[in-house]
Protein backbone atom coordinates (compact mmCIF):
# COMPACT_ATOMS: atom_id res chain seq x y z
CA UNK A 1 0.00 0.00 0.00
CA UNK A 2 1.32 3.33 -1.08
CA UNK A 3 1.35 5.93 1.06
CA UNK A 4 -1.00 7.97 -0.18
CA UNK A 5 -3.30 4.94 -0.41
CA UNK A 6 -2.94 4.67 3.16
CA UNK A 7 -3.67 8.18 4.61
CA UNK A 8 -7.10 8.05 2.00
CA UNK A 9 -7.40 4.82 3.66
CA UNK A 10 -7.59 6.93 7.06
CA UNK A 11 -9.12 10.08 6.41
CA UNK A 12 -12.16 9.29 3.76
CA UNK A 13 -14.46 7.36 5.86
CA UNK A 14 -14.03 9.96 8.57
CA UNK A 15 -14.27 12.86 6.42
CA UNK A 16 -17.04 11.17 4.54
CA UNK A 17 -19.44 10.54 7.31
CA UNK A 18 -18.70 14.03 8.83
CA UNK A 19 -19.22 16.16 5.39
CA UNK A 20 -22.46 13.73 4.66
CA UNK A 21 -24.04 14.81 8.17
CA UNK A 22 -23.24 18.26 7.97
CA UNK A 23 -24.16 18.67 4.37
CA UNK A 24 -27.12 16.88 4.88
CA UNK A 25 -28.27 18.85 8.52
CA UNK A 26 -27.91 21.94 6.72
CA UNK A 27 -28.72 21.47 3.44
CA UNK A 28 -32.30 20.14 4.72
CA UNK A 29 -32.68 22.91 7.35
CA UNK A 30 -32.55 25.48 4.66
CA UNK A 31 -34.63 23.36 2.57
CA UNK A 32 -37.04 23.20 5.11
CA UNK A 33 -37.16 26.79 6.41
CA UNK A 34 -37.77 27.85 2.79
CA UNK A 35 -41.43 26.23 3.21
CA UNK A 36 -44.34 26.08 5.85
CA UNK A 37 -44.31 22.41 6.80
CA UNK A 38 -45.60 21.47 10.22
CA UNK A 39 -44.97 18.14 12.33
CA UNK A 40 -48.19 17.04 11.60
CA UNK A 41 -48.80 16.59 7.81
CA UNK A 42 -46.14 16.03 5.08
CA UNK A 43 -47.62 18.48 2.66
CA UNK A 44 -46.27 21.88 2.14
CA UNK A 45 -45.78 24.93 -0.45
CA UNK A 46 -42.71 26.89 -0.83
CA UNK A 47 -42.79 30.21 0.56
CA UNK A 48 -39.50 31.53 -0.12
CA UNK A 49 -38.13 33.65 2.72
CA UNK A 50 -40.98 34.24 4.34
CA UNK A 51 -40.16 32.80 7.54
CA UNK A 52 -37.24 34.51 7.96
CA UNK A 53 -39.30 37.69 7.48
CA UNK A 54 -41.66 36.87 10.06
CA UNK A 55 -38.57 35.97 12.58
CA UNK A 56 -37.72 39.76 12.77
CA UNK A 57 -41.35 41.10 13.62
CA UNK A 58 -41.53 37.79 16.40
CA UNK A 59 -41.31 39.62 19.47
CA UNK A 60 -40.83 36.42 21.31
CA UNK A 61 -37.89 35.64 18.70
CA UNK A 62 -36.22 38.94 19.29
CA UNK A 63 -36.64 38.26 22.89
CA UNK A 64 -35.13 34.92 22.70
CA UNK A 65 -32.09 36.51 20.60
CA UNK A 66 -31.53 38.65 23.64
CA UNK A 67 -31.66 36.38 26.09
CA UNK A 68 -29.41 34.53 24.34
CA UNK A 69 -26.84 37.37 24.06
CA UNK A 70 -27.07 37.78 27.74
CA UNK A 71 -26.27 34.04 28.70
CA UNK A 72 -23.44 34.13 26.51
CA UNK A 73 -22.30 37.46 28.27
CA UNK A 74 -22.75 36.40 31.84
CA UNK A 75 -21.71 32.75 31.44
CA UNK A 76 -18.08 33.43 30.16
CA UNK A 77 -16.91 36.19 31.62
CA UNK A 78 -18.50 34.92 35.09
CA UNK A 79 -16.94 31.76 33.89
CA UNK A 80 -13.55 33.49 33.29
CA UNK A 81 -12.74 36.28 36.36
CA UNK A 82 -14.23 33.06 38.62
CA UNK A 83 -11.26 30.94 36.98
CA UNK A 84 -8.45 33.61 37.64
CA UNK A 85 -9.41 34.37 40.61
CA UNK A 86 -9.75 31.03 42.10
CA UNK A 87 -6.41 30.25 40.46
CA UNK A 88 -4.53 32.70 41.43
CA UNK A 89 -6.24 32.62 45.10
CA UNK A 90 -5.18 28.90 44.94
CA UNK A 91 -1.82 29.18 43.55
CA UNK A 92 -0.93 31.69 45.72
CA UNK A 93 -2.29 30.06 49.21
CA UNK A 94 -2.36 26.33 48.82
CA UNK A 95 1.38 25.39 48.10
CA UNK A 96 1.99 21.50 49.45
CA UNK A 97 0.99 19.53 46.01
CA UNK A 98 -0.87 17.14 47.93
CA UNK A 99 -3.46 19.72 49.15
CA UNK A 100 -3.66 21.44 45.80
CA UNK A 101 -4.07 17.99 43.78
CA UNK A 102 -7.54 17.42 46.71
CA UNK A 103 -8.33 21.27 45.41
CA UNK A 104 -7.81 20.39 42.17
CA UNK A 105 -10.24 17.38 42.45
CA UNK A 106 -12.98 18.65 44.37
CA UNK A 107 -13.37 21.50 41.66
CA UNK A 108 -12.91 19.01 38.56
CA UNK A 109 -16.03 17.33 40.32
CA UNK A 110 -18.94 19.39 39.15
CA UNK A 111 -18.09 19.45 35.16
CA UNK A 112 -18.21 15.92 34.99
CA UNK A 113 -22.00 15.61 36.28
CA UNK A 114 -24.16 15.31 33.29
CA UNK A 115 -25.96 18.81 32.97
CA UNK A 116 -29.12 17.06 33.67
CA UNK A 117 -28.20 15.98 37.12
CA UNK A 118 -26.25 18.93 37.62
CA UNK A 119 -29.81 20.86 37.22
CA UNK A 120 -31.87 18.69 39.15
CA UNK A 121 -29.26 18.98 42.23
CA UNK A 122 -29.97 22.73 41.65
CA UNK A 123 -33.61 22.78 41.49
CA UNK A 124 -33.72 20.90 45.00
CA UNK A 125 -31.16 22.89 47.05
CA UNK A 126 -32.48 26.20 45.31
CA UNK A 127 -36.36 24.86 46.13
CA UNK A 128 -38.07 27.80 48.11
CA UNK A 129 -39.52 25.46 50.78
CA UNK A 130 -36.79 22.39 51.19
CA UNK A 131 -33.62 23.88 49.44
CA UNK A 132 -30.48 23.98 51.41
CA UNK A 133 -29.59 27.58 50.28
CA UNK A 134 -32.66 29.21 51.02
CA UNK A 135 -32.00 27.58 54.72
CA UNK A 136 -28.57 29.47 54.63
CA UNK A 137 -30.33 32.35 53.22
CA UNK A 138 -32.47 32.22 56.21
CA UNK A 139 -29.87 31.97 58.90
CA UNK A 140 -28.85 35.85 57.86
CA UNK A 141 -32.39 36.59 58.12
CA UNK A 142 -33.19 36.34 54.09
CA UNK A 143 -37.18 35.11 53.27
CA UNK A 144 -37.20 32.87 50.90
CA UNK A 145 -36.05 33.63 47.66
CA UNK A 146 -37.69 32.19 44.78
CA UNK A 147 -34.81 31.57 42.54
CA UNK A 148 -36.48 29.93 39.80
CA UNK A 149 -39.85 31.43 39.72
CA UNK A 150 -38.49 35.10 40.18
CA UNK A 151 -38.07 36.58 36.70
CA UNK A 152 -35.73 39.10 37.33
CA UNK A 153 -33.28 36.33 39.18
CA UNK A 154 -34.22 33.42 37.37
CA UNK A 155 -31.51 33.48 34.41
CA UNK A 156 -28.66 34.71 36.86
CA UNK A 157 -29.68 31.79 38.95
CA UNK A 158 -28.99 29.06 35.96
CA UNK A 159 -26.28 31.12 34.90
CA UNK A 160 -24.59 30.29 38.63
CA UNK A 161 -24.91 26.51 38.00
CA UNK A 162 -23.08 27.35 34.76
CA UNK A 163 -20.54 28.98 36.28
CA UNK A 164 -20.35 26.41 39.04
CA UNK A 165 -19.42 23.93 36.70
CA UNK A 166 -17.27 25.89 34.01
CA UNK A 167 -15.51 28.34 36.38
CA UNK A 168 -14.17 25.76 38.99
CA UNK A 169 -12.95 22.92 35.84
CA UNK A 170 -11.49 26.30 34.27
CA UNK A 171 -9.81 27.47 37.29
CA UNK A 172 -7.86 24.14 37.69
CA UNK A 173 -6.47 24.59 33.98
CA UNK A 174 -5.67 28.28 34.18
CA UNK A 175 -3.69 27.42 38.21
CA UNK A 176 -1.52 24.07 36.01
CA UNK A 177 -0.87 26.75 33.28
CA UNK A 178 0.43 29.04 36.01
CA UNK A 179 2.42 26.13 37.56
CA UNK A 180 4.34 26.02 34.13
CA UNK A 181 5.55 29.32 34.14
CA UNK A 182 8.76 30.14 33.44
CA UNK A 183 10.22 31.55 37.01
CA UNK A 184 12.59 34.45 36.59
CA UNK A 185 10.42 37.38 35.39
CA UNK A 186 8.10 36.72 38.12
CA UNK A 187 11.72 36.52 40.66
CA UNK A 188 12.78 39.46 39.25
CA UNK A 189 9.53 41.09 40.09
CA UNK A 190 9.54 39.76 43.94
CA UNK A 191 13.05 41.41 43.78
CA UNK A 192 11.58 45.09 42.81
CA UNK A 193 8.93 44.48 45.66
CA UNK A 194 6.13 43.79 43.51
CA UNK A 195 3.19 43.11 44.95
CA UNK A 196 1.48 39.43 44.76
CA UNK A 197 -1.78 41.02 43.00
CA UNK A 198 0.65 43.46 40.91
CA UNK A 199 2.89 40.68 39.70
CA UNK A 200 -0.19 38.81 38.43
CA UNK A 201 -1.91 41.56 37.11
CA UNK A 202 1.09 42.81 34.87
CA UNK A 203 3.53 39.13 34.45
CA UNK A 204 1.44 35.83 35.24
CA UNK A 205 -1.78 36.58 33.46
CA UNK A 206 -0.43 39.07 30.37
CA UNK A 207 1.95 35.90 29.96
CA UNK A 208 -1.25 33.18 29.82
CA UNK A 209 -3.15 36.00 27.14
CA UNK A 210 -3.27 33.58 24.51
CA UNK A 211 -4.42 30.57 26.62
CA UNK A 212 -7.19 32.41 28.30
CA UNK A 213 -8.45 33.83 24.77
CA UNK A 214 -8.80 29.66 23.58
CA UNK A 215 -10.28 29.34 27.07
CA UNK A 216 -12.91 32.02 26.24
CA UNK A 217 -13.65 30.89 22.66
CA UNK A 218 -13.92 27.24 24.22
CA UNK A 219 -16.60 28.22 26.72
CA UNK A 220 -18.59 30.70 24.29
CA UNK A 221 -18.98 27.83 21.97
CA UNK A 222 -19.88 25.23 24.99
CA UNK A 223 -22.29 28.19 25.93
CA UNK A 224 -24.61 27.63 22.97
CA UNK A 225 -25.48 23.97 24.47
CA UNK A 226 -27.03 25.34 27.61
CA UNK A 227 -30.82 23.66 26.48
CA UNK A 228 -30.16 21.09 28.85
CA UNK A 229 -28.94 23.17 31.94
CA UNK A 230 -32.21 25.44 30.60
CA UNK A 231 -34.65 22.94 30.00
CA UNK A 232 -34.78 20.88 33.27
CA UNK A 233 -34.48 24.01 35.46
CA UNK A 234 -36.73 26.29 34.40
CA UNK A 235 -38.08 25.51 30.74
CA UNK A 236 -37.65 29.02 29.79
CA UNK A 237 -40.21 30.51 31.85
CA UNK A 238 -40.87 31.87 33.90
CA UNK A 239 -43.15 33.34 31.32
CA UNK A 240 -40.23 33.77 28.56
CA UNK A 241 -37.66 35.17 31.13
CA UNK A 242 -34.72 32.43 30.48
CA UNK A 243 -35.78 31.10 27.11
CA UNK A 244 -33.08 31.22 25.02
CA UNK A 245 -32.59 30.59 21.17
CA UNK A 246 -32.64 27.02 21.14
CA UNK A 247 -35.05 26.36 23.66
CA UNK A 248 -37.66 28.82 21.58
CA UNK A 249 -36.68 26.70 18.53
CA UNK A 250 -37.28 23.28 20.22
CA UNK A 251 -40.43 24.40 21.74
CA UNK A 252 -41.95 25.99 18.28
CA UNK A 253 -40.77 23.34 16.41
CA UNK A 254 -41.18 20.34 18.61
CA UNK A 255 -43.63 21.06 21.36
CA UNK A 256 -46.34 24.00 20.23
CA UNK A 257 -48.11 22.42 16.89
CA UNK A 258 -44.81 21.54 15.44
CA UNK A 259 -43.91 24.10 13.14
CA UNK A 260 -40.48 22.37 11.79
CA UNK A 261 -40.39 24.72 8.84
CA UNK A 262 -40.23 27.95 11.56
CA UNK A 263 -38.05 26.63 13.21
CA UNK A 264 -35.41 25.73 11.09
CA UNK A 265 -35.20 29.34 9.64
CA UNK A 266 -34.35 30.32 13.46
CA UNK A 267 -32.00 27.55 13.52
CA UNK A 268 -30.33 29.02 10.12
CA UNK A 269 -30.12 31.90 11.44
CA UNK A 270 -28.39 30.57 14.85
CA UNK A 271 -26.24 28.99 12.90
CA UNK A 272 -24.81 31.70 9.93
CA UNK A 273 -24.48 33.58 12.86
CA UNK A 274 -22.34 31.78 15.44
CA UNK A 275 -20.01 30.03 12.27
CA UNK A 276 -19.15 33.55 11.52
CA UNK A 277 -18.93 34.98 14.88
CA UNK A 278 -16.25 31.96 15.74
CA UNK A 279 -14.83 32.01 12.90
CA UNK A 280 -13.90 35.67 12.95
CA UNK A 281 -12.59 35.26 16.52
CA UNK A 282 -10.89 32.15 15.84
CA UNK A 283 -8.64 33.64 13.30
CA UNK A 284 -8.35 36.91 15.58
CA UNK A 285 -7.51 34.76 18.06
CA UNK A 286 -4.88 32.99 16.67
CA UNK A 287 -3.18 36.16 15.50
CA UNK A 288 -3.39 37.70 18.65
CA UNK A 289 -1.90 34.76 20.43
CA UNK A 290 1.08 34.13 18.31
CA UNK B 1 1.50 39.61 61.08
CA UNK B 2 -0.41 41.15 58.44
CA UNK B 3 0.32 38.72 56.04
CA UNK B 4 -0.35 36.09 58.07
CA UNK B 5 -3.34 36.95 58.95
CA UNK B 6 -4.58 37.09 54.77
CA UNK B 7 -2.70 33.79 54.62
CA UNK B 8 -5.16 32.16 57.07
CA UNK B 9 -7.89 33.98 55.33
CA UNK B 10 -6.76 32.80 51.81
CA UNK B 11 -7.11 29.19 52.83
CA UNK B 12 -10.40 29.40 54.96
CA UNK B 13 -11.55 30.59 51.50
CA UNK B 14 -10.39 28.11 49.38
CA UNK B 15 -11.84 25.33 51.69
CA UNK B 16 -15.27 27.03 51.98
CA UNK B 17 -14.92 26.91 48.28
CA UNK B 18 -14.33 22.82 48.24
CA UNK B 19 -17.74 22.61 50.11
CA UNK B 20 -19.11 24.99 47.44
CA UNK B 21 -17.81 22.89 44.69
CA UNK B 22 -18.69 19.33 46.63
CA UNK B 23 -21.59 19.97 48.79
CA UNK B 24 -24.24 20.04 45.98
CA UNK B 25 -23.36 16.75 44.65
CA UNK B 26 -22.61 15.19 48.60
CA UNK B 27 -26.16 16.72 49.80
CA UNK B 28 -28.03 15.34 46.56
CA UNK B 29 -26.51 11.35 47.41
CA UNK B 30 -27.38 11.83 50.77
CA UNK B 31 -31.13 12.67 49.11
CA UNK B 32 -30.97 9.41 47.60
CA UNK B 33 -31.03 7.64 50.75
CA UNK B 34 -33.40 9.55 52.37
CA UNK B 35 -37.68 9.14 52.67
CA UNK B 36 -39.52 11.97 51.69
CA UNK B 37 -40.53 12.77 55.14
CA UNK B 38 -37.37 13.55 56.23
CA UNK B 39 -36.53 15.37 52.64
CA UNK B 40 -39.53 17.51 53.19
CA UNK B 41 -38.36 19.53 56.29
CA UNK B 42 -37.91 23.07 57.16
CA UNK B 43 -34.69 22.76 58.55
CA UNK B 44 -32.24 20.10 56.45
CA UNK B 45 -31.27 16.82 58.14
CA UNK B 46 -28.08 15.12 58.37
CA UNK B 47 -28.80 12.59 60.37
CA UNK B 48 -31.87 9.93 59.03
CA UNK B 49 -32.67 6.80 58.85
CA UNK B 50 -31.41 5.23 55.29
CA UNK B 51 -33.17 3.80 52.89
CA UNK B 52 -32.74 1.77 49.95
CA UNK B 53 -36.40 2.24 48.91
CA UNK B 54 -35.38 5.12 46.09
CA UNK B 55 -33.14 2.85 44.16
CA UNK B 56 -35.53 0.33 44.16
CA UNK B 57 -38.35 2.66 42.63
CA UNK B 58 -35.62 3.66 40.21
CA UNK B 59 -33.95 0.01 39.45
CA UNK B 60 -37.59 -1.21 39.29
CA UNK B 61 -39.05 0.89 37.24
CA UNK B 62 -39.10 -0.75 33.14
CA UNK B 63 -39.05 2.92 31.69
CA UNK B 64 -35.96 4.12 34.04
CA UNK B 65 -34.39 0.57 33.32
CA UNK B 66 -35.03 0.39 29.77
CA UNK B 67 -32.99 3.96 29.62
CA UNK B 68 -30.47 2.75 31.25
CA UNK B 69 -29.90 -0.03 28.41
CA UNK B 70 -30.60 2.56 25.82
CA UNK B 71 -27.82 4.67 26.86
CA UNK B 72 -25.41 2.21 27.38
CA UNK B 73 -26.34 0.68 23.65
CA UNK B 74 -26.61 4.27 21.99
CA UNK B 75 -23.30 5.55 23.50
CA UNK B 76 -21.35 2.15 23.06
CA UNK B 77 -21.84 2.22 19.53
CA UNK B 78 -21.37 5.65 18.82
CA UNK B 79 -18.07 5.81 20.42
CA UNK B 80 -16.65 2.68 19.47
CA UNK B 81 -17.24 3.76 16.00
CA UNK B 82 -16.08 7.60 16.48
CA UNK B 83 -12.65 5.86 17.96
CA UNK B 84 -12.39 3.14 14.67
CA UNK B 85 -13.01 5.81 12.21
CA UNK B 86 -11.80 8.94 13.96
CA UNK B 87 -8.36 7.80 15.49
CA UNK B 88 -6.57 6.24 12.32
CA UNK B 89 -8.03 9.54 10.53
CA UNK B 90 -6.57 11.93 13.17
CA UNK B 91 -2.80 10.12 13.01
CA UNK B 92 -3.26 10.82 8.67
CA UNK B 93 -3.85 14.49 9.97
CA UNK B 94 -1.03 14.66 12.52
CA UNK B 95 1.13 12.98 10.13
CA UNK B 96 0.69 13.29 6.36
CA UNK B 97 -1.28 16.00 5.74
CA UNK B 98 0.62 19.68 5.13
CA UNK B 99 -1.38 22.69 4.63
CA UNK B 100 -5.01 20.62 4.14
CA UNK B 101 -4.61 19.45 7.66
CA UNK B 102 -5.20 22.94 9.26
CA UNK B 103 -8.19 23.20 6.95
CA UNK B 104 -9.44 19.63 7.93
CA UNK B 105 -9.07 20.45 11.58
CA UNK B 106 -10.93 23.41 11.47
CA UNK B 107 -13.69 21.81 9.41
CA UNK B 108 -13.90 19.21 12.64
CA UNK B 109 -14.11 22.06 14.90
CA UNK B 110 -16.57 23.83 13.13
CA UNK B 111 -19.13 21.09 13.72
CA UNK B 112 -18.38 22.11 17.06
CA UNK B 113 -20.42 25.31 16.58
CA UNK B 114 -23.23 24.16 14.87
CA UNK B 115 -25.77 24.68 17.51
CA UNK B 116 -27.50 21.26 18.19
CA UNK B 117 -30.96 22.11 17.29
CA UNK B 118 -29.89 23.20 13.87
CA UNK B 119 -28.63 19.13 13.19
CA UNK B 120 -32.30 18.13 15.20
CA UNK B 121 -34.94 19.45 13.31
CA UNK B 122 -33.81 18.58 9.89
CA UNK B 123 -33.17 15.14 10.99
CA UNK B 124 -36.30 14.73 12.39
CA UNK B 125 -37.97 15.33 9.02
CA UNK B 126 -35.33 12.85 7.18
CA UNK B 127 -35.88 10.58 9.71
CA UNK B 128 -39.65 10.32 9.33
CA UNK B 129 -39.17 10.02 5.64
CA UNK B 130 -37.16 7.35 6.37
CA UNK B 131 -38.66 5.41 8.69
CA UNK B 132 -35.90 5.19 11.29
CA UNK B 133 -37.69 8.02 13.83
CA UNK B 134 -37.29 7.33 17.37
CA UNK B 135 -35.33 3.87 17.10
CA UNK B 136 -31.65 3.74 18.44
CA UNK B 137 -29.88 3.51 14.88
CA UNK B 138 -30.52 6.79 14.08
CA UNK B 139 -29.83 8.43 17.43
CA UNK B 140 -26.44 6.63 16.92
CA UNK B 141 -25.93 8.14 13.27
CA UNK B 142 -26.52 11.75 14.23
CA UNK B 143 -24.11 10.87 17.54
CA UNK B 144 -21.19 10.08 15.17
CA UNK B 145 -20.93 13.55 14.08
CA UNK B 146 -19.93 14.09 17.74
CA UNK B 147 -17.63 10.88 18.51
CA UNK B 148 -15.75 11.01 15.45
CA UNK B 149 -15.44 14.92 15.44
CA UNK B 150 -14.21 15.07 18.87
CA UNK B 151 -12.23 11.72 19.04
CA UNK B 152 -9.81 13.46 15.67
CA UNK B 153 -9.85 16.87 17.42
CA UNK B 154 -8.35 15.42 20.79
CA UNK B 155 -6.23 12.72 18.74
CA UNK B 156 -4.34 15.03 16.30
CA UNK B 157 -2.01 16.36 19.19
CA UNK B 158 -1.81 13.15 21.03
CA UNK B 159 -0.14 11.87 17.86
CA UNK B 160 1.74 15.25 17.19
CA UNK B 161 3.53 14.25 20.65
CA UNK B 162 4.71 10.68 18.94
CA UNK B 163 8.22 11.43 18.33
CA UNK B 164 8.79 11.47 14.64
CA UNK B 165 12.52 9.48 15.19
CA UNK B 166 10.55 6.64 16.22
CA UNK B 167 8.31 6.73 13.24
CA UNK B 168 10.97 7.34 10.85
CA UNK B 169 13.57 4.41 12.24
CA UNK B 170 10.57 2.54 12.01
CA UNK B 171 9.85 2.88 7.99
CA UNK B 172 13.18 2.54 7.26
CA UNK B 173 12.96 -0.95 8.84
CA UNK B 174 10.43 -1.75 6.02
CA UNK B 175 7.20 -1.26 7.60
CA UNK B 176 4.44 0.22 5.87
CA UNK B 177 2.61 3.14 7.17
CA UNK B 178 -0.22 1.19 8.40
CA UNK B 179 2.27 -1.52 10.33
CA UNK B 180 4.05 2.16 11.76
CA UNK B 181 0.52 3.48 13.16
CA UNK B 182 -0.40 0.23 14.30
CA UNK B 183 2.66 -1.00 15.87
CA UNK B 184 4.46 2.14 17.18
CA UNK B 185 2.36 5.34 16.67
CA UNK B 186 -0.40 3.83 18.28
CA UNK B 187 0.60 2.26 21.44
CA UNK B 188 2.78 5.57 22.22
CA UNK B 189 -0.21 7.89 21.97
CA UNK B 190 -2.84 5.35 23.88
CA UNK B 191 -2.68 6.90 27.40
CA UNK B 192 -3.72 10.33 25.42
CA UNK B 193 -5.87 8.45 23.27
CA UNK B 194 -7.93 6.96 26.25
CA UNK B 195 -8.40 10.67 27.98
CA UNK B 196 -10.23 11.66 24.50
CA UNK B 197 -12.17 8.42 24.63
CA UNK B 198 -13.30 8.96 27.68
CA UNK B 199 -14.08 13.01 26.76
CA UNK B 200 -16.45 11.63 24.34
CA UNK B 201 -18.03 9.44 26.51
CA UNK B 202 -19.20 11.53 28.84
CA UNK B 203 -20.58 14.10 26.38
CA UNK B 204 -22.70 11.61 24.67
CA UNK B 205 -23.24 10.25 27.78
CA UNK B 206 -24.62 13.44 29.05
CA UNK B 207 -26.60 14.76 25.87
CA UNK B 208 -29.77 15.46 25.83
CA UNK B 209 -31.69 17.61 22.77
CA UNK B 210 -30.74 15.31 20.51
CA UNK B 211 -31.69 12.18 22.59
CA UNK B 212 -35.04 14.18 23.16
CA UNK B 213 -36.15 14.85 19.92
CA UNK B 214 -34.94 12.03 17.69
CA UNK B 215 -35.55 9.20 20.18
CA UNK B 216 -38.31 10.02 22.38
CA UNK B 217 -39.74 6.55 22.85
CA UNK B 218 -36.54 4.86 23.34
CA UNK B 219 -35.05 7.73 25.55
CA UNK B 220 -31.81 7.52 27.12
CA UNK B 221 -31.58 8.42 30.07
CA UNK B 222 -30.85 12.13 30.36
CA UNK B 223 -34.09 12.09 28.75
CA UNK B 224 -35.62 9.80 31.11
CA UNK B 225 -34.51 11.57 34.37
CA UNK B 226 -35.50 15.36 33.07
CA UNK B 227 -39.03 13.84 32.44
CA UNK B 228 -39.26 11.83 36.13
CA UNK B 229 -40.42 15.38 37.96
CA UNK B 230 -43.85 14.72 36.39
CA UNK B 231 -44.06 11.60 37.90
CA UNK B 232 -47.28 11.60 40.08
CA UNK B 233 -48.55 14.36 42.08
CA UNK B 234 -46.03 14.81 44.92
CA UNK B 235 -42.75 15.50 43.39
CA UNK B 236 -40.61 12.75 44.41
CA UNK B 237 -37.44 14.50 45.33
CA UNK B 238 -36.00 11.00 46.93
CA UNK B 239 -36.74 9.33 43.61
CA UNK B 240 -35.00 12.34 41.91
CA UNK B 241 -32.10 12.12 43.86
CA UNK B 242 -31.37 8.76 42.96
CA UNK B 243 -31.75 8.74 39.48
CA UNK B 244 -29.35 11.84 39.48
CA UNK B 245 -27.05 9.80 41.76
CA UNK B 246 -27.34 6.97 38.63
CA UNK B 247 -26.84 9.15 36.49
CA UNK B 248 -23.32 11.04 38.01
CA UNK B 249 -21.68 8.04 39.01
CA UNK B 250 -20.48 6.68 35.27
CA UNK B 251 -18.67 10.05 34.48
CA UNK B 252 -17.56 10.98 37.84
CA UNK B 253 -15.58 7.56 37.67
CA UNK B 254 -13.31 9.05 35.27
CA UNK B 255 -12.21 12.28 37.25
CA UNK B 256 -8.68 11.03 37.59
CA UNK B 257 -8.05 10.83 34.01
CA UNK B 258 -9.17 14.38 33.27
CA UNK B 259 -7.02 15.55 35.64
CA UNK B 260 -4.45 13.58 33.80
CA UNK B 261 -5.57 14.78 30.25
CA UNK B 262 -5.07 18.41 31.49
CA UNK B 263 -2.02 18.20 32.97
CA UNK B 264 -0.69 16.11 29.47
CA UNK B 265 -2.41 19.36 27.55
CA UNK B 266 -1.04 21.86 29.71
CA UNK B 267 2.64 20.65 29.64
CA UNK B 268 2.22 20.39 26.08
CA UNK B 269 2.11 24.38 25.29
CA UNK B 270 -0.36 25.66 26.50
CA UNK B 271 -4.37 24.81 26.19
CA UNK B 272 -5.27 24.04 22.59
CA UNK B 273 -8.50 23.86 23.66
Amino acid sequence: MTRSRFVLATLAPALVVLGLMAAVSTAGAVWLSLQNRRLSSPDADFVGLYNYLRLFRDKRFLNALQISGLWEIITVTGTLVVAVLLAVLVHETVRKPVWRNVVCFAFLAPVLLPRVAAAFIWRFLYSPSLGLVNWIASLFGFGPIEFLADPHIALFAVAAVDIWQWGLFFAVIVLKLLETLPQAPIEAAMLDNARTWEIHAFITLPMLQGPLISLALVKAVESLRSFDLLFVMTGGGPGTSTETLDLYAYQSGINLGGRISYASAMSILLLVVTTVAFTLIWRAGKRWAR
Amino acid sequence: MGSLILRNLGKALVALLVLIALTPILWTALGAFKELRDIVTPVPKLFFTPTLENFRTILGNPTIRDGLVNSVIVVGVSVSIGALLGIPAAHSVARYTRRRGDDIQFFVLSLRFMPPVAIAIPFIVIYLGLGIYDTLGGLCLVYLVTTISTMIWLSVPAFERVPREIEEAAAMEGCSEAEVFWRFSLPIAAPSLFGALVFTFVLVWNELLLALTLAAKNATLPVVAASITSLGKEVPWGVINAATVVLVLPPLVFIGLLMGLINTMVRSGGAKG
